[in-house]
């Protein structure tokens, strides 16, 4: 039984936003932000965020008091991540930056932690101020919820000026560390909407006990987000080509892990328009794609390890010592090229970050296609940002005169989601979302038959 | 090697090797400029002598590699291991074509302005079997011909050790199964060999005697290069390996390597193990044609000591072995891991043929 909250989750933040926005436009308090405050903020270390903090102010729905925690806790990292994000803006070249696209995104930022200024030393202690702090949170996410086209836009326009090589590695690292920001304020927006305190204001319906804790789901079955994603693009096939293909899934459908939907869900989107587009264009539309799902159990030296142990304690210290994966301040983006020495070792000082345990569950999803491959001269642009082989004019009239810019693509196809393909940006920030808590993409090309994508995930852990 | 620390060199086996290699050289330094086939003739049981010594290089590199581990790092190690095996290639190539061509020309059929014997006495002339072979190269590799023998060597290997109950998977080929392209049958055979080997015993290690899963092999041919995709559903690769897959320096399991590795055949070089590796290679290749029959028999290659071990006994050298020769013709060797589900690999072969070899770069191999 799905209830409506599940539903608004699952279909993003607009129903939110305009629940905020039926309590009344109260204005969002901001303060000024100095040179001396980004410096100030920008000086601290990024810690690598794991699903556990996200989730270890318990289940929901959260009591005042847990609701509060987390509050104060989102409080503690935003503004820094914030600041890195700003200074690394600043330091790119100017002219770029002087871009009218380039230039908006800045001031988002510098608007963004404005509003988080006013909080600065201060803890939040009341439902009152927590309220308005979920207000600075929604503002946050709505402003920047269009960055990266605008950003693509502006990029590509001051491409003179700045070399392609420069541009992917800041967008590496400022596009996960967006991923970051943006995970932070929604999972605190989305425990506020769930938690006790909330419901007795709203004088709401019954909250049944649901598998989400904020934006994670702790039982996502992928098989079932497959479907999903095998339904929207398949109608997107339909209206431009007439056909769709099918989708077979092996492997285990049933497996589950604990990760957030909206990002698996658009990095399977972004596979999956891969694969239909080039099925479709080699004809191959009769054929199903393969998608194997395969989850993965705890290592041999780990369960062997876990037998052995027999008290709880040591069973701890079992899992602490095979904590390989430390999730590395590079895949979440908190390393700043641009902040030069700020770099600290991946180890987290603070006791509210804990690495990743190597005993989360994960699943690898195997996309197996027959669209021909990719050819050798394309495989080495694969995962640069606007980088893309789709070119609209082909497929309509044969008259273009001469190819078009992506630019021109991401103008005419900023209407949404409903393009195909054009933006060159889905695959490296498919990889970037994948990446962000230690999983994945590997693409294996077999031209001339087809194409092999690895998607591996690593799950939450232990949510106790 | 003379600029390894000494520390490597104290290690015996490493020591060994490397005055194999010092007395090779002072033996080929002596040989004058050849002017007559006499000279050549020389020449060649020179050749022949010193390749047959150096057999045991591969085994013995392997286990000083896995011994001075601790004194230098694994990075080193591996790199010592990859440039020292990659020269050792090329160099092997050089001797072993120019006494398979030696031997082409020595042998009582060949006339080199003679009409093309017909094949069997049948009406139809097919070309000669010779006419396919320069030397070691075989210009018509069949990829389908050649996952089936490696396919039929591997399965007989496994049900031999574990006991002929044991159900093996099936090994179902598909794809453009007309490929052939030029290249050494015994560096893709044991590449494909090892690969299918490791499939197989994951399979069987992981289902039992249940009904096992088959291998999935793809053969894809494109203009420049033909890619041999291998899919198992023998349980992925465990996370803790996999990091130290493509290392000859390996992380957990060094010890039992090592311990495995000194009873590999044809580490003592003796006489009776030469005996045993010349039949073995007889048999492996009996469904090639005859004339190469008669090539390879004269020398017993060192990969096939390597290719008939038992398959218990894990020497951990497979994946990085098969990855330098298939890189040494400018291919690749991938591997992705399904953990919990299964494994594919990807061989990635040139077929023009025009690549050269991949040696090192001159920077790394003035630093070994």
């Amino acid at each position: 039984m799905l209830s409506l909250r599940a539903v608004a989750r699952h279909n993003g933040f607009a129903i939110r936003s305009h629940r905020l926005k039926a309590i009344g436009t109260r204005h969002i308090q901001t303060a000024t932000v100095t040179d001396g405050d980004i410096a100030r903020l920008a000086a601290k270390p990024l810690h690598p965020l794991t699903l556990a903090d996200l989730c270890k102010f318990g289940r929901q729905p959260l009591s005042t008091e847990d609701l509060l925690n987390n509050a104060n806790f989102t409080l503690s990292i935003l503004p820094s991540r914030l600041a890195h994000r700003i200074q690394s803006l600043r330091s790119l070249p100017y002219i770029v930056v002087a871009n009218p696209n380039v230039n908006k995104i800045h001031n988002n930022y510098v608007h963004s932690l404005s509003t988080l200024l006013p909080y600065a030393e201060r803890h939040i202690e009341t439902l009152e101020e927590e309220i308005k702090f979920t207000e600075a949170m929604a503002d946050l996410v709505q402003t920047h919820s269009n960055t990266i086209a605008i950003l693509a836009k502006g990029f590509l326009e001051a491409r003179k000026y700045i070399s392609a090589k420069e541009v992917t590695a800041f967008l590496d690292e400022h596009l996960r560390a967006r991923i970051g920001t943006r995970l932070i304020a929604e999972q605190h927006i989305a425990l506020h909407f769930s938690s006790q305190p909330h419901h007795e204001l709203q004088d709401g319906e019954q909250h049944e006990d649901s598998s989400y804790i904020g934006v994670i789901d702790t039982e996502l079955k992928p098989a079932s987000l497959v479907r999903t994603c095998e339904n929207t693009v398949g109608e997107i096939c339909e209206l431009r080509y007439g056909v769709r293909p099918t989708i077979k899934i092996v492997g285990s459908p049933e497996a589950t892990i604990a990760h957030i939907p909206m990002h698996i869900e658009y990095v399977l989107t972004e596979l999956l328009k891969n694969s239909f587009r080039a099925t479709i264009e080699a004809g191959m539309e009769k054929e199903p794609i393969e998608v194997t799902i395969a989850p993965a159990p705890a290592t041999q030296a780990q369960t062997a390890a876990l037998k052995a142990a027999k008290r709880d304690d040591e069973r701890d210290q079992v899992l602490q010592k095979h904590a390989v994966g430390v999730i590395s301040n590079y895949d979440q983006g908190s390393v700043d090229a641009a902040s030069g020495g700020n770099y600290k070792p991946d180890v987290a000082s603070s006791p509210n970050i804990r690495p990743l345990e190597n005993s989360t569950p994960g699943v690898t999803i195997r996309i197996q296609d027959r669209g021909g491959g990719i050819s050798p001269e394309n495989h080495a642009k694969l995962w640069e940002y606007g980088f893309t082989t789709f070119n609209e004019d082909e497929i309509n009239d044969k008259t273009s005169s001469g190819g078009i810019t992506a630019l021109d693509v991401i103008s005419g196809g900023a209407g949404g989601g409903s393009s195909l393909a054009g933006l060159g940006y889905g695959l490296p920030l498919g990889r970037a979302y994948a990446e962000y808590f230690g999983g994945g993409i590997a693409v294996q090309s077999l031209w001339g038959w087809g194409t092999d994508v690895y998607l591996s995930l690593r799950g939450v852990g232990r949510v106790d | 090697m003379q600029t390894l620390p000494y520390s490597a060199l104290t290690n015996e086996h490493i020591g060994h090797v490397y005055e194999l290699y010092y007395a090779a050289f002072e033996r080929f330094r002596k040989v004058p400029e050849i002017h007559t086939l006499v000279d050549n003739d020389k020449f060649c049981s020179v050749l022949n002598h010193t390749l047959k010594e150096h057999l045991s290089v591969i085994p013995k590199l392997a286990m000083g590699v896995l011994e001075i581990q601790d004194q230098i790092g694994p990075d080193q190690c591996d790199r010592l291991m990859t440039t020292l095996l990659r020269s050792r290639i090329s160099r092997r190539v050089i001797a072993e074509q120019h006494l398979a061509l030696n031997e082409t020309f020595n042998s009582p059929w060949h006339f080199p302005n003679a009409p093309k014997p017909k094949r069997d006495g049948t009406a139809s002339a097919t070309t000669a079997a010779e006419d396919d072979f320069i030397g070691e190269i075989f210009l018509k590799c069949n990829a389908k011909d050649l996952v089936e023998k490696c396919a039929a060597t591997a399965t007989s290997l496994v049900t031999k050790a574990y006991g002929s109950d044991v159900a093996v998977p099936k090994i179902i080929l598909q794809g453009h199964l007309d490929t052939t392209f030029p290249y050494i049958p015994s560096h893709i055979e044991y590449i494909i060999g090892e690969l299918l080997r490791n499939s197989i015993q994951a399979v069987v290690e992981q289902k039992g005697t249940t009904e096992p899963p088959p291998i999935e092999v793809l053969i894809c041919e494109a203009q420049q290069h033909v890619i041999i995709r291998i899919s198992d559903q023998g349980g992925g690769i465990d996370r803790d390996i996999l990091p130290h897959l493509w290392s000859f320096a390996k992380g957990p399991r060094r010890h039992k390597r090592l311990r495995n590795l000194a009873t590999v055949p044809r580490l003592k070089a003796t006489m009776q193990e030469l005996e045993v590796s010349k039949s073995q290679t007889q048999s492996h290749a009996s469904s090639m044609p005859s004339s190469a029959n008669e090539i390879s028999k004269n020398y017993a290659s060192s990969l096939s000591s390597l290719s008939s071990r038992p398959p218990e006994l894990r020497l951990g050298m497979g994946l990085p072995m098969s990855k330098i020769y298939a890189e040494y013709w400018a291919g690749s060797l991938e591997l992705h891991s399904l953990e919990g589900y299964g494994c594919d690999a990807f061989l990635q072969i040139s077929r023009l043929g025009n690549k050269n070899e991949v040696l090192s770069t001159r920077a790394s191999m003035d630093a070994v």
